[in-house]
């Protein structure tokens, strides 16, 4: 079956990252030195061709660039300086733009304008909502659960989550719609998704994948971020009540140390992120589009300001600790807003998956295959 | 030993004693590899007459020249034989080594040992060995009996007759009258220039291509030795290098200046006009280009009917007609600068001539020539998504490719198209980045110098490269009225069929010999394999045809790039101006003689004398009575031989190469020879 291109799928793949792909002359030289490339599952040089010639559908059908962590040896092994890693880094905003079905992603991954606005906006909203249906102000003492009772906005955090979740679920349906349904022709017996299902917990936990690069450090880092993160999460969506209170624990009380933990892995995790972006240390922080900084950038500003809040209330501060609070929240409400379904925050869904349905793949594609031999030789 | 010395045949009465020095070549390995060298050198070291029987690594080399000079001054050596490659390649270097010496450069022989012997008998390196020995015998047998030879020294025409007007004979014509001889110029066209009129620009610096070649014009038609004939073709030719006669068939031009202007507009009569490539119309009366020379118009008489053509100029009808005229020339040499034809795809070939989208690479360069600036527009489309193919008419394989009507293919790669092709998709790309391009492939040989920048460049601009293989070669298709599609299976992506659509495809098509059999029958030179002209040695003599005076220049030889076709061009001019230079030319002494004492005119070699004028029976007083005897004309004898073979009398030799040089030579050929055993 002959495979028709689209001769316009290198110029718009530009808008999502400006890399020299066409300098490519396929020598393969990146996929050689990849540690993570294997024989079954090759990788960059199949996807850089792709965009090449335009095979739009088999990079959309592809988990490959997900599959990637950025280590960045091929492109410095590269003869023609033709970027396959940053290539791969396009490629993964393209597919969370393609995943997408809303068309925010393509928007704001090709238009900064459209991004910082939408950011902007929602921060505004965050606050103007607090303007108008704040509870009252108590100034003699820090009450942030009168200002913003604590029932309200743990009840909003799941409506917010609930949204989110519906975008990104939608989305992650239409990814594995594009890589299991239309990736391979083989069928894929439901009890393979179960039996398979730990590999998806499992890779979001470890992050496995990512220390077999050679340098293990960036690894590291991500890891204690992720850890931050998701300690935060938990804390918040679903421990709220005992987290944000106005009641002091002792210092040894776990509800301090687990905040506090959480707090500097996200402010080194991030502070780490935007170092070395600023310094371009690693060849992941050569190239940095406006998504690369703005996800850090609103992590920290959010951890940072998470901190003030719980130091000014400390202070016995009222009217700080409202005001901080007010923005944390408008850091933090447009960060997962944007980034969850539309940004650079759905990798933490869309790495795991790839992992998960070229695993799930794999092995319908071996099953079909042993079930076909049996079947012939029966025969 | 005795047996030999009874065999061999004295010296000549009043000529010295033969002092013989045999040297064996190493050829740095090449013979020594399989030869036992110093075997064979002992084992001809035995023979009567060899004083001195040497070998080296390479006698070619300075050392080993002059070591030859140094035995003829020291030993007294008054023959020598060098055992080593083929004669056509160091046999002049021996004997310029001998003349040094001052010795006749004809009692030099020279052995081949290498192509004859040591590379194709290397499973048998003993047989081998033997074998040199037998050559080399033979070569000693035939030494015993040289004399000394003069060349043959004729009187030149300093006056070159160049056949072509594109820019290889313009820049022999050039190069040849800056050396202060005459060159007469003929073009079959109305206007000189060429193929390179046709461009824009011309890799690899990108430099447009009408200011080169128009300066080069200038400085043609300003030198006062040059003449140039337009519409002018070689008809008849006799003669020999230095005196040939030419017969040269030109036609009116047909307009005058004063009434050129009027007549070209009076003119109803449109063509296809060759110089778009039938991109676009032009009349019968016209100017190949702007600025074109002679910028006076000329009539295209073979598109006028009855080769007349009727016009009312000023209310007045007035008919003009070609009364061709022939012009006489007697020129000293000539420089073939004939040019090349392209190959015209087939009917089919990736949908030429069946969907209008698919032209060919001369034709999409005249089209941007002719679009300029303007957005590129084509069959009424604007053109988003443009595929190239290369090697289309080149590197042709039996079995994959259908053979030509004449049964032939063109298995030559045809060298420039990769670079013009890669040069001109800059061009699109500069000029409309948006344009996509895709450029299939089997391989990409941009071998010139700055040539591999193309392709960078080419790569940079984002044109996306196709790797099909010969047997797979791609299809262009319409589908339902679309877009053609370019169909291939690309190696670059695993082998993949990919789909292209596309609104133009450019086919980069190849050179191909033209049909000058004409020029060639009359001219006597000789075609290759691939039906170019071909030289007398691709290494060594790379411009000169095997008839002495005649060389060739430029793309009537192979496919060129300007800058080959110049540089060829510039060595055809360098021979014919040592040639002429001193109004006298030198050829080598073996022709047949005549010895009129055993002559009796029976006139059997006229007969079977392949060569005009060569040799004829002519009257002669012999003992006082007119007799008939055969003359032979040097200048036109080849020294084939034909003539002693047919002579019934034996009169006929010829010179350096006699019937009882070859009678010693095989007998010691076959005869009983000092083998390795007895050598040892």
């Amino acid at each position: 079956m002959s495979k028709r291109v689209d001769p316009g799928l290198l110029n718009e793949l530009k808008q999502f990252g400006d890399v020299p792909i066409e300098a490519c002359f396929n020598c393969g030289n990146c996929t050689a030195v990849c540690p993570l490339s294997t024989d079954e599952t090759p990788f960059p040089r199949n996807n850089i061709r792709r965009i090449q010639v335009g095979l739009k559908e088999d990079i959309l059908h592809s988990p490959d660039p997900w599959l990637c962590y950025y280590c960045g040896d091929c492109s410095a092994t590269c003869p023609r300086e033709a970027e396959p890693a940053e290539a791969q880094m396009t490629l993964r905003r393209w597919l969370t733009a393609q995943y997408d079905w809303t068309g925010l992603g393509r928007l704001f991954y090709t238009s900064p304008a459209w991004e910082v606005i939408s950011v902007l906006i929602t921060a505004v909203l965050v606050v103007l909502a607090f303007i108008v249906f704040h509870g009252p102000m108590v100034t003699g003492q820090v009450e942030l659960n009168t200002f913003a009772p604590v029932d309200m906005i743990h009840l909003l955090d799941w409506v917010m989550a609930g949204l989110l979740s519906f975008f990104l679920l939608t989305n992650v349906a239409r990814m594995h719609h594009f890589i299991i349904r239309k990736g391979t022709d083989a069928q894929v017996p439901l009890v393979l998704y179960i039996t398979e299902a730990w590999q998806l917990a499992y890779n979001f936990v470890t992050q496995e994948r990512f220390s077999k690069c050679d340098e293990k450090r960036p690894w590291i880092n991500h890891l204690i971020l992720v850890s931050g993160y998701v300690t935060m999460l938990v804390l918040i969506l679903f421990l709220l009540p005992w987290f944000q209170t106005d009641n002091i624990y002792p210092f040894w009380h776990p509800q301090r140390w687990v905040g506090y933990y959480a707090t500097i892995a996200l402010i080194y995790g991030a502070g780490a992120a935007l170092w070395g972006r600023f310094k371009k240390i690693r060849q992941m922080h050569r190239f940095s589009h406006l998504s690369d900084w703005l996800f850090p950038i609103l992590l920290l500003i959010g951890a940072v300001t998470g901190i003030l809040v719980h130091l000014f209330r400390y202070l016995g501060l009222p009217l700080a600790t409202y005001t901080i609070y007010v923005i944390h929240l408008s850091m933090m409400v447009p960060m997962l807003v944007i980034e969850v379904p539309f940004g650079k925050w759905a990798h933490l869904a869309y790495r795991p998956l790839a992992i998960y349905f070229q695993r799930v793949k794999e092995l319908a594609v071996e099953q079909q295959a042993r079930k076909e031999r049996l079947a012939s030789s029966g025969a | 030993m005795s047996e030999i010395e009874q065999n061999q045949t004295p010296p000549s009465e009043g000529q010295e004693e033969p002092r013989i020095a045999v040297y064996t070549c190493y050829c740095g390995g090449n013979i020594s590899e399989v030869v036992d060298c110093e075997k064979v050198a002992e084992a001809v070291s035995k023979l009567p007459n060899v004083v001195i029987s040497r070998t080296d690594m390479s006698m070619c080399s300075d050392a080993g020249q002059a070591l030859i000079e140094q035995d003829i001054k020291e030993h007294g050596v008054n023959r020598v034989i060098v055992g080593a490659c083929a004669p056509s390649l160091h046999e002049t270097t021996f004997r310029g080594a001998v003349t040094r010496a001052g010795l006749n450069p004809y009692l030099y022989h020279h052995v081949g040992i290498r192509e004859q012997d040591s590379w194709v008998h290397h499973n048998d390196p003993e047989g081998a060995s033997e074998k040199a020995i037998r050559l080399l015998s033979a070569g000693i047998a035939k030494s015993r009996m040289l004399e000394p030879l003069e060349s043959i020294k004729l009187d030149a025409e300093k006056h070159a007759l160049i056949i072509g007007g594109g820019v290889a004979g313009l820049r022999a014509a050039l190069d040849i009258a800056r050396r202060g001889i005459k060159a007469s110029l003929i073009e079959k066209t109305p206007f000189i220039g060429g193929r390179m009129a046709q461009l824009e620009t011309t890799f690899p610096v990108d430099e447009p291509a009408r200011e080169a070649l128009g300066g080069l014009i200038d400085r043609v038609v300003e030198h006062p030795n040059i003449t140039i004939y337009t519409q002018a073709e070689l008809v008849g030719l006799h003669g020999y290098v230095g005196d040939f006669h030419a017969t040269i068939r030109q036609d009116q031009r047909g307009v005058s200046e004063d009434i050129a202007d009027a007549a070209m507009a009076a003119c109803e009569i449109e063509v296809p006009d060759e110089f778009n490539y039938g991109l676009t119309t032009r009349k019968v009366i016209y100017r190949a280009y702007d600025g074109c020379y002679p910028s006076t118009p000329a009539v295209d008489w073979a598109n006028c009917p009855d080769g007349r053509l009727e016009l009312t100029l000023d209310g007045k009808p007035v008919v003009l007609e070609n009364r061709p005229e022939t012009i006489d020339l007697t020129v000293g040499a000539i420089v073939v600068a004939t040019g090349f034809d392209l190959y015209e795809p087939r009917e089919g070939e990736y949908g030429y001539g069946i969907l209008p989208e698919v032209i060919t690479l001369p034709q999409f360069i005249r089209l941007l020539a002719l679009n300029g600036d303007a957005p590129l527009e084509w069959n009424g489309r604007r053109v988003k998504n443009i595929a190239a193919i290369h090697c289309v008419g080149s590197r042709e394989v039996d079995g994959i490719h259908e053979p030509h009507e004449d049964g032939s293919l063109n298995e030559y790669c045809s060298r420039i198209c990769c670079s013009a092709l890669l040069h001109t998709l800059n061009v699109v790309k500069d000029r409309y980045p948006d344009i996509n391009v895709y450029d299939a492939y089997e391989d990409i040989r941009t071998y010139g110098r700055g040539h591999e920048d193309l392709y960078i460049k080419a790569s940079h601009q984002a044109v996306r490269f196709l790797r099909f293989h010969n047997e797979e070669r791609p299809t262009v298709n319409r589908e339902n009225g679309d877009q053609p599609l370019l169909t291939l299976n690309d190696y670059l992506t695993w082998g993949e069929e990919i789909e292209v659509p596309v609104d133009l495809v450019v086919l980069a098509v190849g050179v191909k010999p033209r049909a000058i059999d004409d020029i060639i029958s009359m001219l006597k030179i000789s075609k290759g394999s691939d039906s170019f002209l071909a030289e007398v040695h691709p290494k060594l003599r790379p411009v000169e045809t095997a008839v002495p005076g005649i060389v060739l220049a430029g793309t009537a030889q192979g496919p060129m790039n300007i800058q080959e076709s110049s540089a060829a061009a510039s060595a055809a001019a360098a021979k014919v101006s040592v040639l002429l230079g001193t109004g006298e030319v030198e050829l080598e002494p073996f022709v047949a003689v005549v010895n009129h004492d055993l002559c009796d005119g029976t006139g059997a070699c006229v007969e079977v004398c392949c060569y005009e004028d060569a040799i004829a029976l002519e009257t002669v007083t012999v003992n006082g009575a007119e007799v008939q005897r055969a003359v032979v004309t040097p200048a036109n004898c080849v020294g084939c031989g034909v003539c002693v073979s047919a002579c019934p009398n034996l009169a006929i030799d010829v010179q350096g190469w006699t019937l009882a040089q070859y009678e010693a030579m095989i007998d010691a050929i076959v005869g009983e020879l000092p083998t390795l055993e007895a050598a040892r």
